[in-house]
């Protein structure tokens, strides 16, 4: 197992070097720099943008710059935000932990409802019940999350005043006291509200079909005929067994939060990673963009590795040497 | 000094105004025009007021929230010399100002921070600090603060782009920022007074003169490369506004209390919120008071002018937009424009199309009535503005008959003009994508071309994102015949950095030796006398007006709203210092 994690660990440093290069190029390739905001600037001189752009060295060839930024990165210094004027990790990291607890809260949201959701509709299908849920899962599906979001906010931020409308904390509330704390998941719980009530599709639908699958498989009827009562038969057999493609989803899910909710983000103006992305790109400011990509790609690879991980670990019959 | 944003938002978000529409009771259909500004010597910028009219007795202790309008957190950058977005300028303007005022026509006063006067042959400026102004931590702003900001201004090691030519007229600046010279000669400090000396008189130097300091006790220990990224700009900066930051929650908001100490007396608020919010709730939250002050956009207009608690103040922006005709291109080695392209050399053709437009309707149809059709290349909001100039009016028959008489007429009888040699003419339109009129706006006036029969499409058939746009622009692309853009002009009239030969960013590269002779007497000693500047812009408003290298299009207001309870705001005050005057009536809610 040791020697798995260590192999997949080695596989992704070319795997990286490859997205570097790629993202690189792609941000090169995209029409303007961080400085052709300031084209537009009457009073900028545009030999003074020439000067910057060459202090910079952003009229070198890209292969120049990539290698300068590559020797950099690897020893973690991803370079100075231009939009920022701060180095580019202090920008993330400022964005960083507010998308970490979102994507948590979110997570939790979304477990917390699909799963008893899940468990029922598989439990009783085909009853109004299931009818219901499978009902809603769809509706989830289908609905837009922009749309969602916003009527949320409207109706639980606005209409009822339930919820703060949006930011990630009061300012008016001094960092490490508890009023913080509580502040701080208050201006969660909309944002990850949203986005738990319609991402919960999926898990649902999985689980749905696996315990339904499970319910007429041999060992279940067993289990029966053994006269081992109905609930153990479900807490017991269907459940762990119908547990395991949702476990193996697991790390697929936090790389997808952390890459950032771009939409959530923006309506609830919720300061992280998806948002930044978004402007470093439509700023060019390309020092921030391919951290990020590298970043999250990263992260998609740590994500895979901990699915496999979590698999093997719940599923005695899958191996992994 | 303004830079124009760009749409970042998903399109999606268009969805918004929809449903602001659904939630406000939408019942009073007044016309913004009843509403009539107290200011009207100026009569195009009057159809708002300019200044809260709740006339009560501030109440002690008042608190204001104040609404940063954008869809992204403010970068942070709490320094004039070093931000780059309008969020954190907004920022700034609440702990911060300039050493002059402006008046109304952006020209400096003596009622600020600090006094000037200009020595007989205008070539000295200097600046007299008055007693009172101290910076926050009691430290008094002095004329080396001031010429510590052109110190960093003109530093190898600066790497934002506000090192402009008014700066390089200083005797020793040039030598200083070419790194051979320590210091910069040609100022002079003598505790609180600075003295300029400038190479040449420049009249601009009234209205373009940098008077923001740096607080150099304070920050010269921190190496200038390292400024912009450091504490003491991003976390604790220190200014001499009427407010003290007191808290920052990076992105997202800044907590501000009174400072006492302030020059022009204390100010009225005890304290402020400014808080980042979205364009979508923007109006929703100055309706249920959770904000007092926030710019409403043209989309949100009509929900905004609904509400009771809020008053709307507007101004006409600095900016106009235009339709530019591509003559030519850019000479880098020369650092010149160069006239080569005689597709639009024919004046006719260009008077014609811009006869062929109606921005009349742009204004009241697509825009709300927030954009009206521009008479010139300079703002109505200056009095270098000519008003004998008026805009081209939609007359689509005498823009046939230009064109018959300059030789365009339809000679194979596809209902299309060919060239006066009987070639296919065709015009390639380029424009700039971002918001929700972008597209059908390009399409009306593509439409109105086909009309008096000229041939026009957007250039590849569709628009283009800002960024590829100028790209376009100042690499001349050749596919580009014609192109909208839009410039937000700086406080200064002179329009040499946009319309001189050598001016890089004089895209449509037009150039003309009686434009070239009028420039240079507007920023001549002259034109210190402010009646012969006046008369020379005017006279080169009605060159432009009849050559047409570009057709003006729009000028715009921008609106604020303000809740009721808030007095004393006055949305003309450019500078800092109508934070001070701002006091609330009322508690919130």
């Amino acid at each position: 197992m040791w020697k798995f994690i260590l192999r997949r660990f080695l596989v992704m440093i070319p795997q990286l070097f490859l997205l570097s290069i790629i993202v690189f190029m792609m941000a090169k390739a995209m029409p303007g720099d961080a400085l052709s905001g300031q084209e537009i600037n009457p009073r900028a001189n545009p030999a003074e943008l020439e000067r910057i752009r060459e202090d910079l060295g952003l009229n070198d060839p890209w292969y120049q710059q990539y290698i300068r930024w590559a020797s950099n990165a690897v020893q973690g210094d991803f370079g100075i935000s231009y939009t920022h004027k701060t180095p580019v990790m202090d920008v993330i990291e400022d964005r960083l932990w507010n998308t970490v607890f979102l994507a948590l809260v979110t997570l939790i949201f979304t477990y917390m409802l699909a799963i008893p959701l899940g468990i029922l509709s598989g439990r009783y299908n085909d009853t109004w019940v299931d009818k219901t849920v499978t009902g809603y899962s769809y509706i989830g599906f289908g609905t837009p999350i922009f749309i969602f979001a916003l009527i949320m906010l409207f109706v639980f931020g606005f209409a009822l005043d339930w919820f703060p409308s949006g930011g990630s904390v009061d300012s008016k509330v001094d960092e490490g006291t508890f009023a913080y704390v509580v502040s701080k998941i208050n201006h969660l719980i909309l944002p990850a509200l949203s986005t738990a009530l319609i991402a919960t599709t999926s898990t649902i639908q999985y689980l749905r079909n696996e315990i339904i699958d499970n319910k007429i498989k041999d060992f279940v009827r067993t289990a029966r005929s053994k006269g081992v009562p109905e609930s153990n038969v479900y807490s017991r057999h269907i459940l762990r067994n119908s547990f395991l493609p949702i476990a193996a989803f697991l790390g697929y899910e936090i790389t997808g939060l952390i890459g950032g909710a771009v939409i959530i983000e923006t309506i609830f103006s919720y300061p992280g990673l998806g948002q930044l992305f978004l402007s470093s790109v439509s700023l060019r400011d390309f020092s921030v963009v391919t951290a990020i990509v590298m970043m999250t790609g990263f992260a998609t690879l740590l994500g895979t590795l901990l699915s496999d991980i979590i698999l093997s670990a719940v599923d005695p019959r899958i191996r992994i040497e | 000094m303004k830079i124009k944003s760009y749409s970042k938002v998903l399109s999606a978000l268009a969805i918004s105004s929809l449903l602001l529409a659904a939630c406000s009771n939408d019942t009073e259909k007044s016309s913004t025009k009843e509403k009539k500004g107290k200011d009207v010597e100026q009569v195009d910028t009057s159809l708002f007021p300019t200044k809260t009219t709740n006339q009560g007795e501030p109440i002690d202790g008042g608190h204001l929230t104040y609404g940063l309008v954008s869809d992204t957190p403010f970068e942070g950058i709490l320094n004039k010399v070093f931000y780059q977005g309008d969020p954190d300028n907004q920022v700034i303007t609440f702990f911060d100002e300039d050493l002059l005022d402006t008046d109304e026509n952006y020209v400096f006063t003596n009622d600020g921070a600090a006094s000037y006067e200009i020595s007989d042959d205008n070539k000295t400026v200097t600046l007299t600090i008055k007693d009172n102004v101290n910076w926050q931590d009691g430290k008094p702003v002095t004329g080396a603060d001031l010429e510590y900001a052109y110190l960093v201004l003109g530093s190898k090691d600066y790497k934002g782009v506000r090192y402009d030519e008014q700066m390089a007229l200083i005797e020793g600046m040039e030598e200083y920022h070419a790194g051979k010279a320590d210091s910069i000669s040609g100022i002079k400090v003598d505790g609180k007074k600075i003295t300029f000396t400038f190479k040449k008189a420049n009249p601009s130097v009234t209205t373009g003169l940098w008077t923001y300091p740096l607080h150099k006790e304070y920050l010269s220990d921190v190496p200038i490369a390292k400024l912009e990224s450091s504490d003491k700009i991003r976390k604790n900066p220190i200014g001499y506004g009427p407010f003290k930051v007191k808290k920052i929650v990076q992105g997202e908001a800044v907590e501000f209390e009174a400072f006492e100490g302030y020059h022009r007396g204390a100010p009225k608020l005890d304290s402020v919120t400014l808080k980042v919010v979205n364009p979508s709730v923007a109006v929703k939250s100055l309706e249920n008071g959770d904000i007092d002050v926030a710019s409403i956009s043209a989309d949100q207009f009509d929900q905004a002018k609904a509400l009771d608690n809020v008053e709307i103040l507007g101004k006409v922006d600095l900016a106009y937009t235009y339709i530019g005709f591509k003559f030519g291109h850019y000479d880098e080695k020369k650092a010149e424009n160069v006239m080569d392209n005689p597709k639009f050399e024919d004046k006719r053709l260009r008077q014609a199309m811009a006869y062929a437009i109606n921005n009349e309707e742009v204004g009241e149809k697509m825009y709300k009535g927030l954009r009206f059709p521009a008479n010139s290349v300079i703002t109505p909001n200056f009095k270098y503005n000519n008003k004998d100039v008026k805009p081209y009016e939609y007359d689509p028959e005498k823009a046939k008959k230009l064109l018959d008489e300059a030789g365009y007429v339809d000679t194979n009888k596809d209902g299309l003009r060919e060239d006066p040699d009987g070639k296919e003419f065709k015009i390639n339109f380029a424009s700039m994508s971002g918001g929700d009129i972008a597209e059908p706006l390009t399409n009306y006036y593509i439409q109105q071309w086909q009309e008096v029969g000229l041939d026009v499409q957007m250039l590849d058939g569709r628009l283009h994102e800002f960024n590829s746009f100028y790209d376009l622009l100042k690499k001349d692309n050749e596919e580009v015949d014609i192109y909208q853009a839009a410039w937000g002009v700086a406080s200064d009239p002179d329009p040499s950095g946009l319309w001189s030969r050598s001016a890089a960013f004089n895209y449509t590269r037009w150039v003309n030796d009686k434009n070239d002779e009028l420039l240079a007497k507007g920023i001549s000693e002259e034109a210190f006398d402010d009646q012969y500047r006046i008369d020379t812009y005017n006279e080169w408003q009605e060159l432009i007006h009849e050559e047409v290298p570009i057709i003006p299009t729009l000028f715009r207001y921008t609106t604020t709203g303000v809740n009721k309870r808030v007095s004393g705001y006055d949305y003309l005050a450019e500078r800092q210092y109508k934070w001070f005057n701002v006091g609330v009536t009322e508690e919130a809610k």
